[in-house]
């Protein structure tokens, strides 16, 4: 079950950030025709939104004056024109925001994805993926989605604002200032309402984010609520929850329930002042029509009010989103290529002949250092057994070597290279890595060998997995090679997927193979069987084996005892025990002792009680 | 349909009360909302012209003091005119805060009986359901009826009374003009309500596209170290692109339908407006309309077009309403965990156990997991069930637990049938520790006292020191005090399975001193590494005797503990005894004992794989 959660709430900034705008902006470059339609719309729709009423008026005064219908007609074609335009209009803009905010979003994922695929892991160390994924998908959208609408009710709203001005001033001057007195308060209402608005629902949406996890926990753990009897006592801290939801929810619609008519008395203040005033004014020659015209004017002024207040409060609300998205596509790889990679050019069959860690230093964390001074060297051929307490650093020499990180000091070789000079692509080409909770994409069984090769065949594939036993598993699967493997691999065992795995990293065919407790979910039985496969595998390549069970550490060529960052021993088995230090007193310590049992090598009593 | 409309509407059970205020506010609201431009039409036809004796001209006027008072005050037509929306105003507030108390209120209730069913349903249930689908349900599915229940339920009374209310007004006013105001609306309403059924698929289908891109993602990150591994950046990127530009382009697709509906139900508005314009211009020039009156035909026409635009909306939210209320309905109508009445309330037990002939399945037509299965486990010793995964074990566990029932055979605590049992005072008398336990997003304190409430200090850090884990507990930042999960640590599946041991440990059936009758541990040290686990087993060797306690182990050193052992395969005993005796006997456990003798060469185990809390 994959929860997506949302990183920490930070509040709504109080101004808006424009060099961020400005950056997030440029990427509707490739969208410039679209954006500059859509302001063409705004201003065109502002101006038939100005022109109606004129055309009203012009209509009512004919029509009141007795003017011969012919002539109103010229009207009438006007108004019915303008309608046609308007409505062409909107469907017009409609489709620019489409293409300009479906093809950001698109563009932005884009990058960002790619982005992703170059960053170091010690970036995913600190981004937790259901941030990322939540970069990638709602905050993409949510910037995306908002500039061809600020855009258009920018344009809209301002041309409108100011042509109702310029009508009714034109219209008449001392009116229209009367009328005008109601704008700063609406201006006013507006932002305040909308910011209110806008803090009450990222509350409902924290409360509710809070709600699916008490679901979601209540769904995992099902049997440990009813083994601890605790249903009524779930309920009622659940209770507690959807209460505050309630209230959340309560405020919210109440804000949204006063703003409106807040909204429409300001408007009818604005058509009563043109009632009175310009009612004064019939007496001294203003026409009927006009006094209509601004009536409704004095209505339509509240609409791009509102609208642009709702995008400014809207970009504010964005703007957490749009940080992210662009800190994500400015973030730089911490491991890249160097100028000129170097790219060893070695034939089909030739192998890596040495891999030197020299001193190597490195931490995850400064204050905690993990490889201090770290040296060794391993030869064409090898097969090397990294043994040593958890923490201890064992885990992190493959993954130097992988490159997921770089040393902090020292030097790690390939055939004498250093690795930061070779090329990250042909590296990861030499290396397989098997993990101890592999990693299966969703697809099926084939689909996963097969990413070892993008253009193996069938037959390899069969031929990688019967190598590891994982053909007998998938023969009793009903649809065998192609049956679905579910989300990370989720409908295998972990020790299927770890078979899996195997197959797919033997598929690949590396010159350096890694095994980080590789077969550790694998039954002692089908351990046993791959064993001889997995010798077949390891010869003629490098490898690199992290394992708990003596019979593999036993057969390495060589093995390195990893503790506090150091290399604390190494040589093979015999030489080791010989030495009789941490190693030696490691297999003692493991080997059970003897008991009562009339077979000599089986060996009953457990370590437990020793 | 009809059944599912009734299933919205038994929702409201219990706020319509609100919903009845809501609709009246509403009322109010329109009616004032269509008499406020009454006034600017009287002041123009009956002050301003002054030729009108229209009912409607001289009946405000009047109101307001006569013609000629309002001509030498229009400050009071004014006045009037924004009071007017003044009530309007407030009562479109209280419909705003009526209807929201009544679907606050349903939705908080609907809530609370979902969660509260879904935590009472069997777990065969959760066998089978997913959890996403199911988190879908609770919160998704509810947030669509909340949306319909908030919006739309006086929305349409609104558009009703909207449609209602000036209609009277505009009759007496020109029963022709009126024909023609209202020609247009059959028609914005059918093509509003076809247009929203006909693009609900493609809404589907974008939502889908977007769910499949946001899976890529996903499935990308999870696992980019073996992308990184094998280096398929570009058939990652490749991959990604072909589902970001699909979704790109369902979702242009929406964009265009939206620009088609809106552009034209707006242009059929617009004709509409227009028809009611031209029609005005000519009866005015005919003399037989007023000025004022034609004023208010178009205000009218203005307002009622609107709603009527949203009833396509309205109709497609109603659809999904009804569906999402049918998924939940689903939920609620299976039965959930229920224990007759006169259930025997157990308290107490000495803790004796036997399984008679029980046989179970998982999958009615599969194999059984247990299969005539029949022992028996004296009070207080401790006994160990080893065998291959598969072998039945942990069903054992279940059937205890009455998660499940057998099918066959009865299972007996101090002689009780469990049938007979009440569940919930069953499961107080055992304390289970699982192989995957879960913890709950709170406090490690929080956690460990789910058991025990008030459990003193002393035994707390005790039963933390048994488990080896006060030591971990007090290295977090915030030690006892320290979040699991989300927004606090994440354990390692070694330091949960001995946060869970610590609880269990702690355990007690309420107003009990005793510990539960019986300590189930079932694979729970699997990830604790091996000296820690003997420490541990040290400790629980010393408490042996204070409960019935039954181990489940991969592990045979775990087992050594056990007075006996029992070995499952495929769901039967196939022997029983002690380490000594079975070790002397060739069979299944001198086997496996025989494969696990080569040691584990390490100080600790593996961490486990991280699962969310």
């Amino acid at each position: 079950m994959s929860v997506s959660f949302e990183e920490p709430d930070v509040p709504t900034p109080s101004h808006i950030d424009l060099a961020l705008w400005r950056r997030i902006v440029s990427h509707a470059h490739p969208y410039r025709w679209a954006c500059a339609g859509m302001a063409g719309m705004g201003l065109l729709v502002a101006g038939i939104d100005i022109a109606l009423p004129l055309i009203t008026a012009g209509l009512i005064d004919g029509a009141a004056a007795g003017t011969p219908l012919r002539q109103l007609a010229r009207y009438g074609v006007a108004y019915l024109g303008l309608l046609v335009l308007l409505s062409a209009g909107i469907y017009a803009f409609i489709v620019f925001a489409g293409r300009i905010s479906t093809g950001m979003a698109h563009d932005l994922r884009r990058e960002g994805f790619a982005r992703l695929q170059r960053l170091s892991m010690s970036f995913y160390d600190t981004n937790p993926v259901g941030w990322l994924v939540a970069r990638l998908t709602s905050d993409c959208a949510k910037v995306s989605g908002l500039l061809p609408w600020l855009l258009l009710d920018m344009v809209w709203g301002s041309a409108l604002l100011v042509g109702i001005a310029i009508a009714m001033l034109w219209l008449d001057a001392s009116l229209a200032l009367v009328v005008l007195l109601v704008v700063p308060p609406l201006v006013l209402v507006s932002f305040a309402f909308q910011r209110l608005i806008l803090e009450s629902s990222r509350q409902v949406r924290r409360t509710n984010a809070q709600i699916t996890a008490s679901f979601n926990e209540s769904i995992a753990g099902v049997r440990t609520t009813k083994a601890l009897a605790r249903e009524a006592a779930n309920l009622e801290e659940f209770q507690v929850r959807s209460t505050e939801m309630f209230q959340h929810s309560m405020r919210n619609a109440l804000q949204s329930a006063i703003y409106l008519p807040l909204v429409m008395l300001l408007g009818s203040v604005g058509a009563g002042l043109a009632l009175w005033r310009g009612g004064l004014a019939v007496s001294d020659g203003l026409s009927l029509g006009t006094l209509v015209a601004f009536m409704q004017y004095a209505a339509l002024f509240s609409m791009p009010i509102q609208d642009m207040a709702r995008q400014l409060t809207q970009m504010q609300a964005a703007q957490a989103a749009a940080e992210r998205v662009q800190g994500l596509l400015e973030t730089v790889p911490r491991i890249q290529d160097p100028e000129q990679p170097v790219v060893p050019q070695l034939s089909e069959l030739q192998p890596i002949h040495s891999i030197t860690f020299d001193a190597v230093h490195f931490s995850y964390k400064a204050e905690d250092p993990v490889l201090t001074g770290c040296s060794f060297s391993v030869r064409g051929g090898q097969t090397v057994a990294l043994v040593g307490p958890t923490g201890g650093g064992k885990s992190t020499i493959v993954k130097l070597l992988a490159r997921f990180y770089d040393v902090n000091g020292g030097s790690i070789q390939i055939d004498g290279i250093d690795l930061r000079d070779l090329s990250l692509d042909w590296l990861s080409d030499q290396l397989a890595i098997v993990l101890q909770d592999p990693h299966l994409f969703s697809g099926t069984l084939a689909d996963n060998i097969r990413y070892g090769c993008l253009d193996a065949t069938d037959e390899q594939i069969r031929d990688a997995a019967r190598l590891v036993h994982a053909d007998r598993f998938i023969a009793r699967l009903p649809q065998g090679y192609d049956t679905e493997v579910g989300e990370g691999g989720g409908r295998l065992s972990t020790g299927q997927r770890q078979l899996v795995s195997l197959a797919r990293a033997i598929l690949a065919d590396p010159r350096i193979f890694v095994m980080d407790e590789a077969t550790s979910s694998v039954d002692t039985e089908t351990e046993a069987a791959i064993q001889a496969g997995i010798d077949v595998l390891l010869r003629g390549r490098i490898a690199f084996v992290i394992a708990h069970r003596l019979s593999t550490i036993r057969s390495a060529d060589q093995i390195l005892v990893v503790r506090g960052g150091k290399i604390a021993e190494h040589g093979d088995h015999a030489s080791l025990m010989q030495r009789g230090g941490y190693y030696a007193r490691l297999v003692a310590a493991n080997t059970p002792q003897q008991r009562s049992d009339p077979r000599p090598d089986r060996v009953g009593g457990s370590p437990g009680a020793a | 349909m009809f059944d599912s409309i009734r299933e919205v509407w038994a929702l409201t059970r219990g706020s319509r009360t609100y919903y009845a205020a809501a609709i009246a506010a509403m009322v109010v609201a329109s009616c004032f909302l269509y008499l406020a431009p009454l006034i600017p039409q009287a002041v123009i036809d009956g002050v301003l012209l002054g030729d009108s004796d229209a009912l409607l001209v001289t009946v405000p006027l009047a109101l307001l003091g006569g013609a000629e008072y309002v001509g030498a005050h229009l400050w009071v037509a004014a006045l009037a005119a924004i009071g007017l929306t003044a009530v309007a105003g407030s009562a479109t507030y209280l419909r705003g805060r009526w209807s929201a108390m009544a679907s606050e209120a349903i939705v908080r209730a609907l809530r609370d009986r979902i969660f509260d069913h879904l935590q009472r349903l069997p777990l065969r249930y959760f066998d089978r359901a997913q959890t996403g689908d199911l988190i879908q349900r609770c919160t998704s599915d509810v947030e669509t009826i909340r949306v319909f229940l908030a919006n739309h339920v006086v929305e349409i009374g609104r558009s009703l009374i909207m449609f209602a209310v000036p209609l009277p007004v505009m009759f007496a006013l020109h029963p022709q003009m009126t024909w023609l105001s209202i020609l247009g609306m059959p028609a914005i309403v059918l093509f509003s309500t076809v247009f929203f059924l006909k693009v609900r698929s493609a809404f589907e289908e974008a939502d889908e596209a977007e769910g499949a891109m946001t899976t890529t993602i996903q499935e990308n990150l999870t696992g980019i170290r073996v992308v990184r591994a094998f280096g398929r950046r570009d058939h990652e990127e490749e991959r990604f692109a072909g589902r970001n530009s699909t979704h790109r382009a369902l979702d242009y697709r929406l964009y265009r339908l939206m620009a088609l509906y809106w552009s034209a139900s707006d242009l059929m508005t617009f004709v509409q407006k227009a028809v009611v314009v031209g029609a005005g211009v000519y009866w005015v020039s005919m003399g037989e309309l007023a000025v004022g009156a034609f004023f208010y035909f178009l205000t009218a026409v203005n307002m009622f077009m609107y709603p009527l635009r949203q009833m396509g909306r309205i109709v497609a939210d109603l659809g999904k309403a009804t569906v999402a209320a049918g998924r939940l309905r689903e939920i609620l109508d299976h039965p959930i965990e229920s224990d007759p009445t006169d259930a025997t309330q157990i308290s107490e037990p000495a803790g004796a156990l036997s399984f008679e002939s029980v046989t179970f399945r998982h999958d009615p037509e599969g194999p059984p997991t247990l299969d005539d299965l029949s022992f028996e486990i004296p009070a207080r010793s401790t006994v160990a069930f080893i065998g291959a995964s598969g072998a039945g074990k942990t069903t054992l566990i279940s059937l205890l637990l009455r998660l499940y029932e057998p099918d066959e055979g009865t299972i007996r605590l101090d002689g009780h049938d469990l049938a007979t049992l009440d569940r919930e005072s069953l499961r107080l008398q055992l304390a289970v520790v699982m192989q995957r336990p879960f913890l709950y997003s709170r406090s490690v304190e929080d956690n460990l006292l789910l058991g025990r409430r008030d459990a003193p200090r002393e035994e707390l850090l005790e039963a933390t020191r048994i488990a080896d884990v006060h030591t971990t507990i007090e290295g977090f930042d915030h030690g006892y005090d320290t979040t699991i999960g989300e927004g606090g640590v994440t354990l390692s599946g070694g330091q949960r399975q001995r946060v869970a041991l610590a609880r269990a440990l702690l355990q007690r059936p309420p107003g009990g001193a005793e510990p539960p009758a019986v300590l189930v541990l079932d694979d729970a040290l699997s990830a604790v590494d091996t000296s820690t686990e003997a420490a541990i087993l040290e400790q629980l060797r010393q408490r042996r005797g204070r409960q019935t306690t039954l181990i489940i182990a991969h592990r045979l050193s775990t087992v050594a503990l056990a007075d006996r052992i029992y070995v499952l395969h495929q769901g039967r005993l196939v022997q029983q005894g002690d380490h000594d005796s079975l070790m002397q006997q060739p069979g299944p456990y001198a086997e496996l004992w025989r494969s696990q003798s080569e040691p584990a060469l390490a100080e600790a185990a593996p961490a486990g794989s991280r699962e969310a809390s």
